[in-house]
């Protein structure tokens, strides 16, 4: 990927939020226009990242299509490049653009039968996309954090309105943990901006910059805790499930399916790969609190009775495979983490895309309501079932390939670890399991006899998504190459 | 066609699978034939590989050269900076073994696909059924001809989902969908055992390939302790899907799939792959006796667990279920002494006559839509084909001499008594005599004696011939299947030295068949003693049946309750595991939630509730308060002073 790419990546980011602003100026009753400007807009963005994905060479530089503008420097305390806007993709972040932009093709499409106030809708999930696609592309710590509070800050009101249930609880919860986990990173921020004492947020720059090992062992659990709130780490995982349960469809899938992984990917940038020696000491930590929220998430879910709050619970499972791996230290542990990171957002979006479907036909998510669905949407629950046989990691579908890499990576570190690892995705399947049998199969309920199969739309979608899951399942070497280089040229000195 | 080209054979049906699997409704007969014939073609080709394998020999020694004859690399991390490599290939190797299981693999799919044209017409997702039938191939298929653990463990995984898929293919029954999920988990159990066995295999050898596990094995690398747990964690893999004691609990709900499926799947083919993963890692097994031991005992404790419950099961297709977890038990017997030739034979032998038992019952329950033994008897007079197939099969099972099941069974007595002792011994030779037992209750319940419900057995035809031809086909198989043990006819077709000194071993080493006079002679004495015994219980009239019940009464309700064994999961699932699912909801509910997170914001909004007392808006109280301030500094600048 040449420099001048970078007016792709560039790109990203700015097109949602050009698609915000004119959406502001279309009449909220032309849904015909909204649906054709959001169209239009998804469809770019989707296309944009899968090219950056590909484009980007794993053989190549660490970071590449990197452009930068300066904005402000040498005032005050910033020296040169003080504040750039900068932007530029390495092998973790191209898989992350990636996923992004399946999830976000995938979820303007289901809400596109969004009937309540439509276009606000639009515009808060266009800001929030255009959040998370610039958190992944900037390499300017400023921006970096500005945009990782774009993408959380929309969400307030977008479950507030948009939501179902307990949604202004689900709301506050979401936003006062994530604010007040947003504080810790904000203080590790200034620490790394002072200790480095280069009077740039530049951020190679800044990984380049060597840190005191003690001020590297006290900042880095500020990143763990305030980035793993927004990962599902446990025990800061509860506005996960409530949040979750009372967000739209869409906001679901984009919050699970890609918001999460911000969290995990601001644990390896700013953690990792500015205090490597911080990481090497808490990697312990990390992983345990990994292995305990991946069974506590699993053994939760297998009471769970609403389909949303079962899935929420799963995310904080799934969730703990991402920091198991990443405490394992290991080239093909992390590399799990991040392949996890990826497998698990287009499969949880899945989850959420036909979650949302059947809700929106019979207003209810409780599991126990339904028997022999599959009778009545039998594309649906094929599409369900996918889903599922990825969550448990079914080898062919994308989480094999990221829970092998984990529990490979596990046992090389901790062989005890890798086995509760193994023995977690048995509880997953249990779980998924016993849910198909009570829900999906048996005699149809006369209940339901009104509930139909799924849109279009919505079928196009599952669609997208799960050949996403097939395509990382098979052939899994774009993924591995990419992320595997860009652990290596990122973290040389954890790697062990 | 080489062996080289052995990935062929998986890449056929697979291909079928996807195509017919999202297009089946496109085709005439919704593709029933396309499949039957991509898996003709396989048959072929699997004998074709058997030429190529046999040309290869050498002076008695197997020669092909590169041992992995075919591969790719599908997951590679290795780029030279940092000391870690992680190779995953898909490769494939081609020995005695492989070429022993992709004839029966390919042979029994095709004659269950053939049966299923008959059994299935007019049923729902007929396609569906077709399509998934190859892709239980394809992946049964990858799993003998792969060179790699993790490959493996891909294609272990599809036959379980295929499996799960075909068991709760009637989904619209409860019962069904029930059965697959608990096939499903229990496996996956087991499964949770092999990946965690193939992990620390590769964490000792660094690579997944068999054949480098397996030298490194030999060369003593990995450590005692650690390989005896490692070789029983992929144990219990393997005692998962071939329904091994602890784990035999799913294969008889299992029957909950359409009958020719239970043939195929859970008699033949996916059942058998734990003897087959056990048969090929056989030498690292040698290096850990303990698991080796394990093995044997947990395959004694199964035989014998399987026949005494097929004793009193009145489902058909139980019995034959309850069987065959006997018979698997007989083959890890078998593996447990080292003998990979005698527990091969016996997977070889046992798939051509249980499969024929189980198209057998299913030709009766096709003909009379019943399938409990109580309500049956008779329909020797209806069907006689089926009766005539049916009892060749259980003779076969039974162990009658000259019948296939005989030779394999008596290869197994053979080397359990040279391999551990007398005990064992006498525990599977009784085994031997119980099978002959059931099954003559079996086949004198369903076909002979009479009818006990007239509806049923005025409903009853014979089958058709599309159902019969397969069968008969199988019958001949398994009449003939046995004589491969004998030197004269290995000569003749062209395996110097006798066909199962190279066929039936792992590796490159043949393995001679024995035959020992006296057990040969002891083990036909016990079987026909058992079908006397058989008929003096069940022959005539169902009183005698109902005495034989009588004799010990305790025991027999032991028998009919399964052991409890299947009792006490279900209760260590409902009070246990989801007991403790409960305890960590409400935990994640009550404590993290309530009191950690609201809990913090109410303790918040509480002091700020109070604190705003402070702010009264009124004069005085800021000037008393003010005053305090001033006298407590005052005390203290006094008291530094």
């Amino acid at each position: 990927m040449t420099d001048n790419e970078g007016y792709l990546l560039l790109s990203l980011p700015l097109i949602p939020l050009g698609a915000a602003v004119l959406l502001m100026f279309v009449p909220s009753g032309e849904r015909t226009l909204i649906r054709i400007v959001t169209g239009v807009a998804s469809v770019a963005m989707f296309a944009i990242s899968v090219y950056v994905f590909f484009a980007f060479d794993y053989r190549g530089e660490q970071f590449q299509g990197v452009l930068a503008w300066p904005w402000f420097e040498n005032v005050g305390f910033l020296g040169d490049n003080g504040v750039q806007l900068k932007v530029g993709v390495d092998g973790i972040a191209a898989p992350m653009v990636l996923l992004t932009g399946i999830v976000i093709l995938t979820g303007t499409w289901v809400s596109w039968k969004q009937e309540h106030r439509s276009k606000d809708f639009f515009i808060l999930l266009f800001v929030l996309v255009a959040g998370v696609y610039g958190t992944f592309v900037a390499l300017d710590l400023f921006f970096w954090f500005l945009l990782y509070e774009t993408a959380v800050l929309p969400m307030y009101l977008l479950i507030g309105v948009w939501g179902s249930g307990r949604r202004e609880y689900g709301a506050m919860k979401l936003m006062m943990m994530l604010v007040a986990a947003s504080i810790l990173i904000f203080t590790a921020i200034f620490g790394i901006f002072t200790e480095a004492g280069l009077g740039t947020f530049d951020l190679p720059a800044l990984f380049d910059a060597t840190y005191d090992p003690t001020f590297q062992k006290i900042m880095f659990p500020l990143i763990v805790l305030g980035c793993g709130t927004l990962g599902g780490i446990f025990p800061l995982h509860p506005w996960s499930p409530d949040g979750h349960a009372a967000a739209p469809t869409a906001v679901s899938m984009l919050h699970a399916g890609v918001l999460m992984k911000l969290g995990a990917f601001g644990i390896i940038r700013l953690g990792f790969q500015m205090m490597p020696e911080g990481g090497e000491f808490w990697a312990p930590a990390l992983l345990t609190l990994g292995i305990v929220g991946a069974l506590y998430g699993a053994i939760g879910a297998l009471r769970q009775t609403d389909f949303k709050l079962m899935t929420g619970f799963s995310s904080v499972s799934h969730m703990g495979y991402v920091f198991l791996g990443l405490g394992t230290l290991n080239l093909i542990g992390m590399s799990g983490a991040v392949l996890q990171m990826f497998a698990h957002g287009v499969m949880t979006a899945l989850f959420f895309l036909l979650i949302g479907a059947l809700y929106d036909q019979s207003h209810d998510r409780e599991i126990t309501h339904y028997s022999g669905l599959a009778k009545q949407m039998p594309v649906w629950a094929v599409f369900f079932v996918i889903a599922g046989l990825a969550s448990f990691g079914l080898p062919g579908l994308s989480g094999f390939i990221a829970e092998v890499h984990i529990f490979i990576g596990a046992f090389r570190a901790y062989p005890i670890v890798g086995g509760l690892a193994v023995f977690t995705a048995a509880i997953t399947a249990t779980y998924l399991l016993r849910m198909f049998a009570r829900t999906f199969f048996g005699e149809a309920d006369p209940r339901w006899s009104g509930v139909g199969e799924i849109t279009w739309a919505e079928k196009a979608g599952a669609t997208v998504l799960s050949i996403s899951i097939f395509a990382l399942g098979l052939w899994p070497a774009p993924w591995i190459d990419r992320i595997a280089m860009g652990l290596e040229m990122g973290i040389p000195e954890v790697l062990s | 066609m080489g062996m080289e080209h052995v990935w062929l054979l998986p890449a056929i049906p697979a291909v079928l699978f996807a195509l017919m699997g999202l297009f089946n409704g496109l085709v005439p007969r919704r593709g029933d034939f396309i499949v039957i014939l991509g898996m003709a073609v396989v048959v072929v080709l699997s004998f074709l590989v058997l030429l190529d394998f046999q040309g290869s020999f050498r002076d008695g020694h197997f020669a092909p050269g590169d041992s992995n004859l075919y591969s790719f690399s599908w997951v590679e991390i290795d780029t030279g900076v940092v000391d870690d490599l992680l190779l995953i290939e898909f490769s494939t190797f081609v020995d005695g073994i492989t070429v022993l299981m992709l004839a029966v693999v390919s042979i029994v799919t095709l004659m269950v696909m053939i049966y299923s044209v008959g059994y299935m017409r007019g049923e729902v997702r007929y396609g569906w059924y077709f399509a998934v039938l190859s892709g239980f191939g394809a992946a049964m298929l990858m799993l003998v001809v792969s060179g790699n653990l993790l490959l493996l463990y891909l294609s272990w995984e599809a036959v379980g989902l295929a499996s799960y898929l075909l068991i709760g293919f009637y989904w619209e029954r409860q019962t069904a969908a029930e059965a697959a999920k608990k096939a499903f988990i229990t496996t996956r159990i087991g499964d949770v055992g092999l990946l965690i066995g193939i992990i620390l295999l590769w964490r000792g050898a660094g690579s997944f390939d068999i054949q480098e596990i397996i030298h490194f094995a030999e060369g003593g690398g990995y450590g005692e302790t650690y390989l005896t747990v490692t070789m029983l964690m992929l144990f219990a893999g393997a005692a998962g899907k071939s329904a091994q004691f602890p784990f035999h609990v799913w294969l008889p709900d299992a029957m909950e799939g359409p009958t020719p499926v239970s043939a195929l799947i859970h008699a033949a083919t996916m059942v058998v792959a734990g003897v087959y993963l056990v048969a090929r890692m056989m030498p690292v097994f040698d290096v850990a006796l303990v698991a080796r031991d394990v093995v044997l005992y947990i395959g004694l404790t199964t035989a014998a667990l399987g026949a005494t419950l097929g004793l009193v099961t009145s489902d058909i297709k139980r019995v034959l279920a309850y069987s065959t977890v006997s018979q698997l038990g007989f083959m890890f017997v078998a593996l447990g002494v080292g003998s990979v030739t005698a527990a091969m034979f016996h997977l070889f032998t046992h798939a051509f006559f249980k499969s024929l038992l189980f198209l057998g019952s299913g030709s009766v329950i096709h003909a009379t839509e019943e399938q409990v033994v109580e309500t049956l008897g008779g329909l020797r007079r209806k069907m006689p084909a089926t009766t005539t197939l049916f009892v060749i099969g259980s003779l076969a099972l039974a162990g009658i001499v000259p019948l296939a099941g005989f030779w394999s069974k008596d290869e197994i007595l053979l080397v359990l008594q040279d391999g551990a002792g007398f005990g064992p011994f006498v525990i599977l030779a009784a085994t031997a005599a119980l099978t002959a037992i059931y099954t003559t209750r079996l086949v004198l319940l369903t076909f002979f004696g009479e009818p006990k419900d007239q509806a049923a057995y005025d409903h009853a035809h014979e089958s058709p011939a599309v159902m019969i031809l397969p069968m008969a086909l199988l019958a001949l198989l398994a009449v003939i299947a046995g004589f491969v043990a004998l030197d004269p006819v290995g000569r003749a077709l062209g395996f110097t030295g006798g066909i199962g000194e190279v066929v039936f071993t792992q590796g490159h080493e043949g393995h001679a068949f024995k035959l020992d006079a006296t057990i040969a002679i002891g083990a036909t004495v016990s079987a026909l003693a058992g079908i006397v015994l058989g008929f003096i219980y069940w022959s005539g009239t169902a009183e005698r049946a109902v005495r034989a019940r009588q004799w010990s009464p305790e025991f027999h309700d032991l028998l009919v309750n399964r052991y409890y064994i299947d009792h006490l999961y279900q209760f260590t699932i409902d009070r246990v595991v989801l007991g403790l699912a409960t305890v960590v909801a409400y935990f994640d509910r009550w404590v993290v939630n309530e009191t950690g997170v609201d809990g913090s914001a109410q303790g918040i909004s509480f002091a700020g509730y109070r604190l705003k007392f402070f702010q009264t808006g009124r004069i005085p109280n800021y000037a008393l308060a003010m005053a305090i301030g001033v006298i407590v500094l005052a005390l203290v600048a006094v008291g530094r002073t």
